[in-house]
């Protein structure tokens, strides 16, 4: 770092300076400003702002170390989000120094001292020709004063490393040691209207046509999406008007358009003036009309091929603003849960042995196009409302600016989920167990007798006849079968297999009075939580944080049931294909052992449907996912295996894998629950665990969540988990360094073995 | 299996980026096998510090080391006039750590290393000794006249196991008795 390059450059005088010091956005807009055209007055941070900020706070080696955790390649989505939530974290931490503050002092001398401002990222190499990175860093409005600013350029620096950038990483070039980032503050124009301009059209840059589309209001809305804008197509040559398309914006006239002639000629002639400046075809953004026409921001026009990597776009996608989320809410909480419940319910009304053959198809058809439905819907709209807990993480942090990023997770405490509903039914009845020795006895006796073959028709008539209480037992475990077992898990109906789950609960009242879990233990208060989000945000932002609060609430408990509601249709499709593959196995017309799934619905309804089709045969696959899974090449055994220090304590114990639905039934009082990803139809089986590994990683999944309010250690993010390590295992989980050490210490092998 | 299978209905798993199909997962592809990347190791660094020990002193020292190809056995020179030739006398229980740090800093999750235990014993002069010391002569072929000295002994290790460590804590062992 050379100290002769400045902190601070006026936005007139950027021009001047090499991108590297004061990003690609300033730069442009320094050199509109020399030669004459109209924008925000403003200054840079320069790139050795940012240098000196993370040499100061020893930010550089908090990236290494996040960054160097895992593989990247590794991780999924959401430990890409909790590791940009880190980050953020530690840059907001730390204050700027005295020198810093100077800075940002000397450059607001300069401005409006009244003026709101718009602090933004301006990167290197972020605006080129070849590729837009455009929305992958932060941009701040509506910012005042210094403190404010101070926090913003913050948060705008912090987005060098943000979830989106890091998921660009390998184009971006990101480099803990290397990469750097210059922001700019401006002042914000308020104007009747604003929007983007193209000097050529995008779709075809050979054509002699440019592009403005505009709305009402500042530029922001249009670049969020927030509004639909009218668009022009302009002759480059002649200047002339070749189209309008109005917007389609709600509760307004549109046979007027926004923008009278003179407005697109002053647009389109500053577009044509910015293009022979710098030699290339601009897409601008723009605020205010004709003599009050100002730049916003000018870069090459992207030609690079839409991206094509789908599952980057649809992250990137998910990430929805305040209003979006708001409206998701609404739709979500209104109408698709009561709908999806709704349908559950009628689907398990359904008296599927009274239909006919064709009405039978017709059945298992209406069940296969509700789950692809209930599918998209998931994806599409569950999976985005879904990050309403995300943005709940980054208000409050930003808020409250705890060192502990994750504080924020005690506000969604003690919601009242599907699961945790589930979990306090099972609870009950294995206290009922429990107080009872003799149904205790007699359901053991039962279930070693049945073992493997248990039909709860025929095992429940037993069961009351041999102890006392047992009716009583029964009502409530068929209770809890129909309200809550109605889901399907491992391809099959957990409605349909009672021994994993009579099972539990013998393990579950053996383990009562001893030590067994309980959630919603005492620790973070909610209430204080609140309190702190509220006192920080001040008066004037309480309904906003209120609102927030709730939205994030709703987010995480839906998180949690759309699981389970979506895996309730799963269940009723395969209750259909059960109902259908026995009609047809009686009639001899399928064979084999295997059930169906809903893979085969289409061949089912086929054969309902045409009654001389061929035998269909389903093989029948002796499963014991318990079984374990070796994956490790001869002689290499894991000993220490890193993940993500999801909830903090230390655990040893015999590794339990869970695979499938008989492992449900196998899990004992003390064991480590280890398993691909906890998913809500197993987070019962957290009462009895000791401590929790899962593949799966991040701070705001199942598994984490409950193990911290159950006050269990939890490492996720351990790669391969369910795969390395085998059932009776001894490991050591430490959830405070997200370590998991296999076996004991020992060093006998040293004393014996001898090559020949 | 959850998660694994791209037909199952597993709603709550969303994709990994950068996952490919089937036979070339992420993690096959980032993480080679544990003997691989110890070969790599011992390959790329010519020195380890050797761990001995004797009368209840724990000591270490610089050594210069060859591997044999199947990696079961490690060579290395030591003058008797040493401590650690006497301590090795004394118990022939030993420890070689290789790693390939740099010392500039701020790289901890990038630094790799090897801690190889095994039994070391004294080759002496006779027809194995040629095999061994040419071994270690072949990667360092300035050790040649020490390695002919009569007042040094060439030790060469039986090695039991092999624990690798990446990325601060990820720890894996490897027992090249296993491996066939």
């Amino acid at each position: 770092m050379d100290s002769r390059e400045p902190l601070l450059i006026p936005l007139d005088a950027c021009g001047q300076w090499d991108e590297k010091f004061v990003g690609g956005k300033a730069a442009k807009l320094g050199k509109l400003v020399r030669a004459g055209f109209e924008v925000p007055r403003g200054f840079c941070l320069t790139t050795r702002a940012y240098e000196a900020f993370v040499k100061d706070a020893g930010i550089t080696p908090a990236i290494r170390m996040e960054l160097g955790r895992k593989s990247m390649d590794d991780m999924r989505w959401e430990e890409i989000w909790d590791t940009a939530l880190r980050l953020r974290a530690k840059f907001l931490s730390q204050p700027l120094s005295g020198l810093l503050r100077e800075a940002v002092t000397e450059g607001l001398r300069g401005l409006n001292a009244d003026a709101s401002l718009a602090v933004r990222s301006s990167a290197i190499g972020e605006d080129s020709a070849g590729r837009s990175f455009a929305g992958l860093h932060e941009s701040i409005i509506g910012v005042s004063g210094r403190q404010a600013v101070e926090d913003a350029v913050r948060l705008v620096w912090a987005s060098l490393w943000s979830d989106a950038a890091l998921l660009y990483r390998k184009e971006l070039g990101l480099d803990p040691t290397l990469s750097r980032m210059a922001v700019l503050v401006q002042e914000l124009v308020d104007a009747d209207c604003s929007g983007v301009a193209f000097a050529r059209d995008p779709r075809d840059m050979r054509m002699e046509r440019a592009i403005v589309e505009s709305v009402p209001g500042p530029c922001s809305l249009l670049v969020d999406g927030l509004v639909d804008p009218d668009r022009w197509e302009l002759d480059r040559k002649t200047h002339a008007i070749i189209t309008w398309l109005p917007g389609q914006r709600d509760n307004a006239q549109h046979d007027a358009p926004l923008l009278e002639p003179c407005d697109l000629e002053q647009i389109l002639k500053t577009l044509l003036s910015v293009e022979r400046l710098f030699g290339w075809s601009p897409d601008m953004e723009w605020t205010g009309k004709s003599d009050s026409l100002t730049v916003l921001q000018a870069r090459p026009i992207t030609t690079a091929v839409p991206d094509q990597d789908k599952k980057r776009a649809w992250y990137l996608s998910l990430r929805p603003g305040d209003a979006r989320l708001k409206a998701l809410r609404e739709r979500v909480v209104e109408r698709l849960i009561p709908e999806l419940e709704a349908l559950g319910q009628v689907l398990a009304a359904e008296e599927l042995d009274l239909l006919d053959d064709r009405q039978l198809a017709e059945a298992v058809e209406t069940r296969s196009a509700a789950v692809a439905r209930w599918k998209k819907i998931y994806w599409d709209e569950f999976i985005p409302f879904a990050h309403g807990v995300r943005r709940l993480a980054t208000y409050y942090n930003d808020a409250v600016q705890s060192e502990d990023p994750y504080e924020f997770v005690g506000l969604l405490r003690n919601q009242p989920l599907v699961a945790t509903q589930r979990n306090d039914a099972i609870a009950r009845l294995g206290r009922q167990l429990a107080a009872n020795d003799s149904l205790r006895s007699a359901l053991e006796r039962l279930l070693a007798e049945y073992a493997g073959a248990l039909h709860w028709s025929t095992f429940r008539g037993e069961l009351i006849g041999m102890a006392d209480g047992a009716d009583d037992f029964v009502r409530g475990f068929d209770d809890l079968n129909e309200r809550f077992l109605d889901v399907a898990y491992d391809q099959a109906r957990l409605h349909d297999q009672p021994e994993p789950m009579l099972r539990h609960l013998v393990e579950l009242s053996r383990a009562r009075g001893q030590s067994s879990n309980d959630v919603a233990m005492a620790g973070v208060h909610v209430e204080a939580l609140e309190m702190r989000l509220l006192d920080a945000v001040g008066p004037e932002r309480r309904d906003e944080a209120l609102d927030m609060i709730e939205t994030g609430r709703i987010s995480w408990k839906l998180r949690d049931d759309d699981n389970l509601l979506v895996g309730r249709l799963e269940s009723q499709l395969l209750r259909g294909l059960e109902v259908a593959a026995k009609r047809l196995r009686d009639l001899g017309r399928l064979t084999g052992k295997g059930h169906p799934d809903g893979s085969h619905a289409k061949t089912i309804i086929r054969a309902l449907r045409e009654p001389s089709n061929a035998t269909m045969r389903f093989e029948g696959s002796v499963k014991d996912p318990g079984a374990g899974l070796s994956c490790t090449p001869p002689g290499e055994t894991p000993r220490q295996l890193i993940g993500q220090p999801a909830s903090p304590g230390v655990a040893t114990g015999a590794v339990r894998c869970i695979r499938g639905c008989v492992d449900l039934g196998r899990f004992q009082q003390g064991e480590i629950l280890v398993c691909d990803a906890i998913q809500p139809t197993m987070t019962h089986l957290v009462l009895l665990a000791s401590a929790i590994i899962e593949r799966r990683g991040g701070m705001l999944i199942h598994g984490a969540i409950i193990a911290r309010e159950t006050g269990i250690p939890c490492v996720n993010g351990v790669r391969q988990a369910a795969e390395i390590l085998k059932n009776g295992d001894l490991v050591t989980v430490d959830g405070h360094l997200g370590i998991v050490t296999v076996g004991a210490a020992e060093f006998d092998l040293e004393m014996g073995v001898e090559y020949t | 299996m959850q998660g694994t299978d791209k037909n199952a209905m597993n709603y709550s798993d969303e994709p990994l980026f950068d996952e490919t199909d089937a036979g070339n997962t992420p993690d096959a592809r980032t993480n080679p096998a544990v003997r691989d990347r110890i070969r790599t190791l011992i390959d790329e660094q010519p020195y380890a510090v050797l761990c001995v020990g004797g009368g209840g002193q724990p000591y270490g020292a610089l050594v210069a080391f060859a591997f044999s190809e199947d990696m079961r056995h490690a060579v290395f020179v030591t003058p008797v006039a040493t401590r650690k030739y006497r301590l090795l006398s004394e118990c022939d229980h030993v420890a070689l750590v290789i790693d390939n740090r740099s010392n500039k800093g701020g790289e901890l999750m990038e630094v790799e290393a090897v801690t190889v235990t095994g039994r070391s014993h004294v080759i002496e002069r006779g027809s194995e000794f040629d095999r061994w010391s040419g071994l270690l002569v072949a990667r360092h072929t300035y050790l040649k006249s020490f390695v002919e000295a009569t007042t040094c002994k060439l030790f060469r290790v039986d090695v039991v196991r092999c624990l690798h460590v990446a990325r601060f804590q990820e720890v894996n062992q490897w027992i090249p008795a296993s491996h066939s």
